[in-house]
């Protein structure tokens, strides 16, 4: 799991071109939308097509996102039990 | 001020071709959204609103022969253009000023799409590398009436360019510089943006629903419309039935985010209010809204919301008739304006179809079924386009003996001096400030990137997240002469931009012929429209006021500067950000140098040669803020512009005396006319030729050779003027004809055109 968090905020730094940030710098219980991170929702679209492309999950509706994105560990452990690639 | 009416309308959507066809189709109640067959993509199942028929059939409507290459973008625009220009007897000649404004967000991209690969590995499509900007299918448009248009432009702001269109048009017809404008937009579906809208999942699966509380997101569609508006005193002299007045409009920016609008509603409320204002209608008055309704939660949500804050209790009947048609995206302002026109004129409210499920945010319903028999006399019509370019326009029933009761300020020109008070630039040259004055850097490359300045210290890196270079500039430049002028806040922001950020645009457009359509990333087909720059620039100034972007080739900053004047010397605003931002990127520019553009050298000494042909590329970035306070840091004053369509030898002379005259000038009192030579020796003949003529005594200024060309360059010219000006000094590396260099400049005329299409003239004189 550990690994996979670490993996998870490097696409995320990648993927959202977070320039300048560190794996490190992410705290993996924080929330990544509003206080947290702050991120947006077309953040969250971006990463719906991380789930989509690197793990093989794909989502009906953007507002499931919202679950899933609660933090960088709970996208981690949706993606172990969802993933298919 | 003039009344403004309607003479005539064209249309063609998903619903058919005409007016006639489109009433039927509205009265029935029938949605016209289906299955693509036309448009070929992996995503043929979503449904949208396709025109149904070929480019052939087409080209047959308006009498192309078959194997011209052309997009689909034009082929609608001229199928619609031309019934608006019978009904409004302008099919054989046209009148003196007629001015032609035509909106479009994806240009020639559904040919694009197909053939981008070809264009980086054969010659057998060039032609379309030359239609894919916004500006060529105006061009292309406009082609059939050579010598009758007065002068052209091309809005881009994304779903509300047609409605802006409308406005300039209208503008400049308060303003007196046209009689008539013939406005509109017109866009075709393309694979880009089908999937572009899927990647920020707010297409819906099955037919639209807006305002109801279960809809799912908007069908795409396609469409061109255009309206003929005139003044009244025009319409009668010309012996036109009046269809309607347009009473009212207003732009606005919500300046919230990219693609969602702000929970209240803000730029749709402004704008609404605003439009009203314009009118001197009350809330009251308004018997139909014609929503923008798309049909995605954000937009009807707050729509509503913006809806209930202007007319409370008393909501006139609603409707959005993006379920017969789907959204036709730039063209909606126009197709929906001309649906509200034919709603007035025969007495019926479109339905909002397949509504049924209340929306718990809202006091109001949409009207659910076709009503007949009822009387309009006001109606108001929403358009709101990606990055809070909202748009409000308002058509009234015609009242012969009607006074404009409007708070449009009279006073012309004369009494509104307008001065440029701030500049800024990212170029080739130094950034940020004016070095290239005494020390310019020579470009020696055909292909020349911009010298970037540090921009963490403009914009935060979560602010920088999604932004390109051109974005970038584009802040740090406004930052830099908001900093510079002291100012807070401006009335409008008003961009010119060729391409928009065609690295973004690229990167979508390989995504998704890399991937097959699947999985692609949602920024970078936000960041393509190009009026993604405008508003980043109102997001970070927080600013409400107007916003529009022109994509109009060679002459964007023109058409920008054109805007922007009108409005200052109409007194609707005061202050303006007026720019060009334009980039290139290394497969952009090889597409471009297949078609001609630059020079076929890497030899420094040959790239500043003007018998050969094209010319070197320079990524740039000019912002100017305009104020019509007088201020002894102004750098200049701008006495007088004037644009004109493929005008004949004699007609830029009479121009160029009109300006001379209207200021009580003379040839002699010019101190340099400055021009966009480009090193092209066909550009550049156009420019020699006309000072041969015109002016052969005048000192000649040049800029393209330390700038670059761009389609945005031709702001560097006013630019380089406002600063020779302010300096009262014309540093030798500027001056084209070797001559004194110890004048000091009183009056400056630049002239820039664009492929001896478009060309322009700007007066700035020393304050």
């Amino acid at each position: 799991m550990e690994e996979l968090i670490n993996k998870l905020k490097e696409e995320i730094i990648d993927v959202l071109n977070l320039e300048g940030m560190k794996p490190e710098d992410i705290d993996e219980n924080a929330p990544l939308f509003g206080e947290g991170l702050g991120l947006d929702s077309i953040d969250a679209l971006e990463l719906i097509v991380l789930l989509e492309k690197n793990y093989g999950i794909k989502l009906k509706n953007a507002n499931e996102g919202k679950e899933i994105f609660k933090s960088v560990r709970v996208m981690a452990e949706y993606i172990n039990e969802h993933r298919t690639k | 001020m003039p009344k403004i009416v309607v003479t005539g309308l064209g249309i063609i959507t998903s619903m058919g071709h005409g007016k006639e066809a489109t009433i039927e189709r509205l009265l029935s109640g029938q949605g016209a959204i289906g299955k693509l067959h036309i448009l070929q993509t992996k995503h043929h199942d979503l449904p949208a609103g396709e025109v149904a028929y070929t480019d052939e059939e087409l080209k047959q409507f308006i009498g192309m022969p078959l194997e011209k290459r052309c997009n689909r973008t034009t082929l609608l625009a001229r199928v619609a253009m031309k019934e608006a220009l019978e009904q409004a007897h302008l099919d054989k000649v046209f009148p003196d000023k007629v001015a032609f404004i035509s909106g479009n967000t994806v240009g020639g991209m559904e040919k694009s799409e197909l053939h981008y690969h070809d264009f980086q590995n054969n010659d057998d499509w060039n032609e379309y590398i030359g239609m894919h900007d916004c500006g060529s299918c105006t061009e292309m448009i406009a082609e059939e009436y050579k010598g009758q248009f007065q002068l052209t432009s091309t809005i881009s702001t994304a779903c509300s360019s047609a409605a802006n269109a409308i406005i300039l048009g209208a503008n400049l017809i308060k303003d007196g510089t046209s009689e008539i404008a013939v406005v509109g937009g017109t866009e075709c579906l393309s694979k880009f943006h089908l999937n572009g809208f899927n990647t920020l999942m707010i297409l819906d699966k099955e037919e639209c629903k807006p305002f109801d509380a279960q809809r799912n997101g908007l069908n795409l569609g396609e469409g061109a419309a255009y309206l003929v508006i005139e003044t009244e005193e025009s319409a009668k002299r010309r012996n036109v039935p009046i269809l309607c007045e347009l009473s009212g409009y207003a732009n606005r920016c919500d300046a919230f985010h990219q693609t969602a609008t702000s929970p209240q509603g803000d730029g749709p409320f402004l704008a609404m209010q605003k439009a009203l204002a314009n009118s001197g209608l009350q809330p009251s008055d308004i018997d139909y809204i014609n929503a923008h309704g798309t049909g995605t939660p954000n937009n009807d949500e707050c729509e509503g919301i913006a809806m209930m804050r202007i007319f409370g209790d008393q909501m006139p009947p609603v409707s959005s008739t993006k379920a017969y048609t789907g959204h036709t995206t730039s063209a909606a302002g126009s197709v929906e304006s001309v649906i509200s026109i034919l709603a007035l004129q025969h007495h019926f409210i479109p339905a909002s179809l397949h509504y049924q499920h209340p929306m718990a945010e809202h006091n109001f319903r949409p009207v659910a079924e076709v009503l007949t028999d009822v009387n309009l006399r006001h109606v108001l019509t929403n358009s709101f386009g990606f990055g809070g370019n909202d748009s409000s326009c308002i058509f009234s029933s015609y009242e012969p003996n009607h006074q404009v009761n409007n708070n449009i300020a009279t006073t012309k020109a004369a009494s509104h001096p307008v001065y440029i008070r701030a500049v800024s630039q990212i170029s080739i040259q130094q950034p940020l400030d004016e070095q290239w004055f005494d020390q310019p850097v020579f470009p020696t490359e055909v292909n020349n990137a911009s010298q970037e300045p540090d921009y963490t210290k403009y914009i935060n890196p979560m602010a920088a997240r999604r932004m390109g270079k051109l974005f970038k500039r584009a802040i740090a430049t406004a930052v830099d002469i908001m900093q510079k002028s002291e100012t807070e806040q401006v009335d409008a922001i008003i961009t010119g931009t060729g391409l928009g950020c065609i690295e973004h645009t690229e990167k979508f457009l390989n995504a998704m012929l890399d991937n097959d359509e699947e999985c692609l990333p949602p920024t970078p087909f936000m960041q393509s429209t190009h009026n993604t720059i405008s508003s980043q620039m109102a997001l970070h100034l927080k600013c409400h006021g107007y916003n529009c972007t022109y994509s109009h080739r060679g002459t964007s900053f023109d058409s920008s500067l054109l805007d922007a004047l009108t409005q200052m010397h109409l007194g609707e605003i005061h202050s303006a950000m007026v720019c060009g931002h334009e980039e290139m990127t290394p497969s952009y520019f090889q597409m471009l140098g297949k078609i001609g553009y630059w020079k076929a050298t890497s030899d420094e000494a040959a790239l500043h040669r003007h018998d050969t042909a094209g010319s070197f590329s320079g990524s740039s970035s000019v912002n100017l803020l305009l104020t019509d306070t007088a201020d002894s840091r102004n750098l200049c004053a701008i006495k007088a512009m004037k644009a004109l369509y493929c005008p004949s030898e004699q007609q830029l002379s009479d121009a160029l005396l009109q300006i001379l005259a209207q200021e009580h000038l003379c040839m002699d009192d010019i101190s340099a006319i400055v021009m966009g030579l480009n090193g092209d020796q066909q550009n550049d003949e156009v420019y020699l030729r006309f000072a041969q003529q015109n002016c052969p005594q005048t000192p000649i200024a040049w800029y393209k050779h330390i700038f670059g060309e761009s389609y945005c360059a031709s702001a560097f010219g006013t630019y380089t003027a406002a600063v020779m000006l302010q300096r009262q000094h014309i540093p030798a590396h500027l001056l084209y004809t070797s001559c004194n260099t110890s004048i000091k400049p009183k009056n400056i005329l630049v002239y820039n055109h664009f492929q001896n299409k478009d060309h322009s003239f700007i007066l700035l004189s020393s304050c």
